[in-house]
């Protein structure tokens, strides 16, 4: 496995994909949640406790930063999608993204479903992504790499997500223990999720009452899902080992949704996933072949 | 870029996504992941903000009256440390300040906005049954002045 990741090769156009990918990701995530960035400048600072890059200040930051932040981060995020002066917008974006997002996760509640693409844009940024696919490239100025380096960028970015994924099983194991697979720790998270959203002025899944009703399907759901976040490292393999992972990892997801209203976008979407698989072969897909009204015309004389 | 350094590259990127796994920390970017591995019990305390009409009954309020936000965790974080820092009787204001100026019919029979503690048995609550254990509350203050 260590000379799968090693040595792997990868061309350009591979990581310029997930560059795309992540980007028009990214972006249309800001523009959903851009309400949610924009008011956090006039939060008040009572309940502010900074981490990360926050965890030095006592006190929110001006509301003029937030909201320039909030714009720099579209604008260079075009930029960094399309390959537009990609080693300028590149680490733009996502240190924009990487201050808002921890920004976001500074008062008192650590939002885990932003780490991962924060992480993937990091990565890209200091990455070749937009040696292919890109308007840089257009213009023609920029030299190749060997395959090894492209290679490595999507390597890297699969760790990333196979590392999360071991990590949160890990802390199963280390907080909850036994009693999380074998107990009643699952069926009582889905009822608290529940009656939180209720309690809150929402709704709670309709699910939830069906299964906390037959409670037995539970710990089978509990160990599955320690077992496919324990078992990441078998995507890094390819092949149907990967397949069968990311199925596995897709389908927890829709699972937590569905029972808890907790959506993780970035996986659900399958972004999270892009990496594992050989994305420049999308310019290969022949869509005539799903139009049956264009195929019948090809064989008419 | 040599071999070498492609394996030191990948062994940095594991050794620092491990760091608060190692030390214990949770952060952001990096994580530790604790989202939902505690065990729970079923009596579990939540603090939200109610709405009390005029025969006294409880009227529930939207998210986006308690919070000004579409976030759950967000509010429910929020709410948690305005009780934390005895700051209820301000916050129970705001929320209360909200809903006067929605208007609409909504939340038209409501006349107090109280900020509380309840300690629900959630199992008991997703089957129907009866599941308020306690009720504390932290602050009243009346709508539309």
């Amino acid at each position: 496995m260590w000379s799968r990741l090693v040595d792997s090769t990868a061309p350009a156009e591979r990581v310029a994909a997930f560059r795309m990918c992540v980007g028009v990701f990214v972006l249309l995530y800001l523009a959903i949640r851009v309400p949610v960035f924009w008011d956090l400048a006039t939060r008040s600072g009572t309940t502010f406790d900074g981490v990360g890059l926050f965890g030095w200040r006592d006190t929110p930051l001006p509301v003029s930063m937030i909201r320039t932040t909030v714009v720099v981060a579209f604008v260079s995020g075009v930029g960094m999608t399309i390959g537009y002066r990609f080693r300028a917008t590149a680490p733009v974006f996502a240190l924009a993204m990487l201050l808002l997002t921890t920004y976001r996760s500074s008062w008192g509640q650590l939002l885990h479903f932003e780490n991962l693409f924060t992480l993937h844009l990091v990565l890209l940024a200091v990455s070749p992504a937009a040696d292919a696919w890109s308007l840089d490239a257009r213009r023609g100025t920029i030299a190749r790499r060997e395959a090894t380096t492209y290679g490595l960028v999507m390597q890297v970015a699969c760790v990333m997500v196979v590392v999360t994924y071991v990590i949160a099983g890990i802390a199963k194991l280390r907080i909850g223990g036994a009693e999380w697979m074998f107990g009643d720790t699952l069926r009582n998270h889905i009822s608290y999720s529940a009656v939180r959203l209720e309690l809150l002025g929402g709704d709670g899944s309709p699910l939830a009452g069906v299964v906390v009703r037959n409670a037995w399907i539970l710990p089978p759901m509990a160990i599955g899902s320690v077992i496919v976040e324990l078992s990441a490292p078998i995507a890094l393999l390819g092949g149907r080992w990967r397949n069968g992972w990311v199925a596995a990892a897709w389908f927890m997801h829709l699972a937590i949704y569905a029972l808890m209203l907790v959506g993780f976008p970035y996986p659900l979407f399958l972004i999270a996933f892009t990496p594992f698989f050989p994305l420049e072969r999308v310019r290969d897909i022949d869509l005539r072949r799903w139009l049956p009204v264009q195929r019948q015309s090809a064989h008419s004389p | 870029m040599s071999r070498r350094s492609r394996s030191l590259v990948i062994v940095s990127v594991i050794a620092a996504l491990f760091l608060p796994v190692l030390a214990n920390r949770d952060s952001f970017p990096i994580s530790t992941y604790p989202m939902y591995a505690g065990t729970r019990g079923t009596e579990v305390s939540f603090v939200t903000a109610q709405g009390i009409d005029a025969d006294g009954s409880v009227v529930p309020l939207s998210l986006a009256t308690i919070g000004a936000s579409d976030d759950p965790l967000v509010v429910a974080g929020e709410l948690r440390d305005v009780v934390r820092l005895d700051q209820a009787d301000s916050r129970c204001r705001v929320i209360a300040g909200r809903l006067g100026a929605r208007g609409g019919d909504d939340f038209a029979d409501v006349e107090a906005v109280e900020l509380v503690t309840e300690r629900h048995d959630t199992v008991a609550s997703l089957r129907g049954e009866d599941s308020l254990r306690d009720r504390t509350v932290h602050a009243r203050c009346g709508v539309g002045g």
